[in-house]
């Protein structure tokens, strides 16, 4: 019976921290005028490991990513990747919601 | 956000700006990144390739070819180039950046339409301070050559608008005005100081990875820029 309890819990709390990772996270940028010089910062959050989608916003100063399953990037990482590509991060902000719909909302907000 | 550098760098470049020397795109992209230039105009024609392994840095080889507008004065001349990002102030809405560079290479040059040429080591130098937000362009650059047989300076003027806001994922567009000073004889065989200053419009089209200006100056010489960032 309390091989039984342990199991249940061990799966309760695998489903937990699974509903509670972030899928994606929004990074607001301070500098984004230019399409052209944003490349890096695409180029910069494709090459990690965690990363799945980049999406890059001008008109909401903004750059989310969405993450593969499992797995999660320190903010520090994100500040040091956007800072090599030449901008200034002013805020990170994560969401289980998928990087289509926060692409969906930040272009609705127009 | 204001990224301080060392006071000696500043001295650096401050003494670079007094010689002043000319600009348009950024020499620098970002960390890990390369940028591949050609400009061509009438009076010059001009290769740039750069690594940066940080953002505030990067260097490669140049070729840039002077020709005067009687065709008697031209330089061809071969360098390696350091580029330092001085200061980037990236606003909410804006950017703004202080660059500098410096080489050093070999030139060919001749004063007389190529009945001699002579070959000098040659210094270069350069600054560039650019301010922009997604409606609104402007760059000022200055780039000197400097050898025994010579010394040529270039500065470059660029004040755009962009008729549309582009994102990240649009072509964007832009209108510009491009007011251009050479010295040393390149285009200063005119008594008339609205011919020494090369006056052009351009467009600047730009997406993903790819630059391309396209301009035409009031003597209706053709003036064509592309850019490659990767």
């Amino acid at each position: 019976m309390k091989t039984i309890h342990r199991f249940c819990l061990a799966v309760t709390l695998l489903a937990l921290s699974s509903a509670l990772q972030a899928r994606t996270i929004k990074i607001d940028v301070d500098g984004l005028v230019c399409a052209f010089c944003a490349q890096g910062i695409e180029k910069k959050m494709k090459a990690q490991p965690a990363v799945d989608k980049v999406f890059v916003s001008l008109e909401k100063k903004a750059v989310a990513v969405s993450l593969k399953d499992g797995q999660d990037i320190p903010d520090e990482k994100l500040r040091t990747e956007i800072t090599n590509a030449g901008y200034v991060v002013t805020g990170i902000h994560r969401t289980d919601e998928s990087l289509d719909v926060v692409r969906s909302r930040i272009k609705a907000t127009k | 956000m204001l990224q301080k550098r060392s006071v000696p760098v500043l001295l650096f470049t401050a003494s670079i700006g007094a010689f002043a020397l000319p600009a348009d795109a950024k020499p620098i992209a970002f960390s890990d990144g390369t940028t591949i230039m050609h400009e061509r105009n009438v009076n010059m024609l001009e290769a740039q390739a750069f690594y940066a392994p940080e953002f505030w840095w990067s260097a490669g080889p140049g070729y840039l070819q002077l020709t005067s507008d009687d065709k008697r004065k031209r330089r061809d001349i071969s360098y390696l180039q350091v580029n330092y990002l001085v200061n980037r102030w990236n606003m909410p809405s804006a950017q703004a950046n202080l660059f500098s560079w410096a080489g050093a290479g070999t030139a060919r040059s001749t004063d007389n339409g190529g009945i001699t040429w002579r070959r000098d080591a040659v210094f270069r130098y350069g600054a560039q301070g650019d301010y922009e937000t997604r409606r609104f362009y402007s760059s000022f650059k200055i780039d000197g050559y400097r050898s025994a047989a010579f010394a040529n300076q270039v500065s470059t003027l660029q004040l755009g608008v962009a008729p549309y806001e582009h994102d990240y994922e649009d072509l964007a567009t832009w209108f510009l005005i491009q007011f251009r000073h050479y010295t040393g004889g390149i285009r200063d065989m005119t008594d008339s100081n609205s011919k020494k200053l090369e006056q052009t419009a351009l467009l600047r089209l730009f997406k993903g990875p790819v630059w391309v200006e396209l301009g035409i100056s009031r003597e209706r010489h053709s003036q064509f820029m592309i850019m490659y960032n990767f």
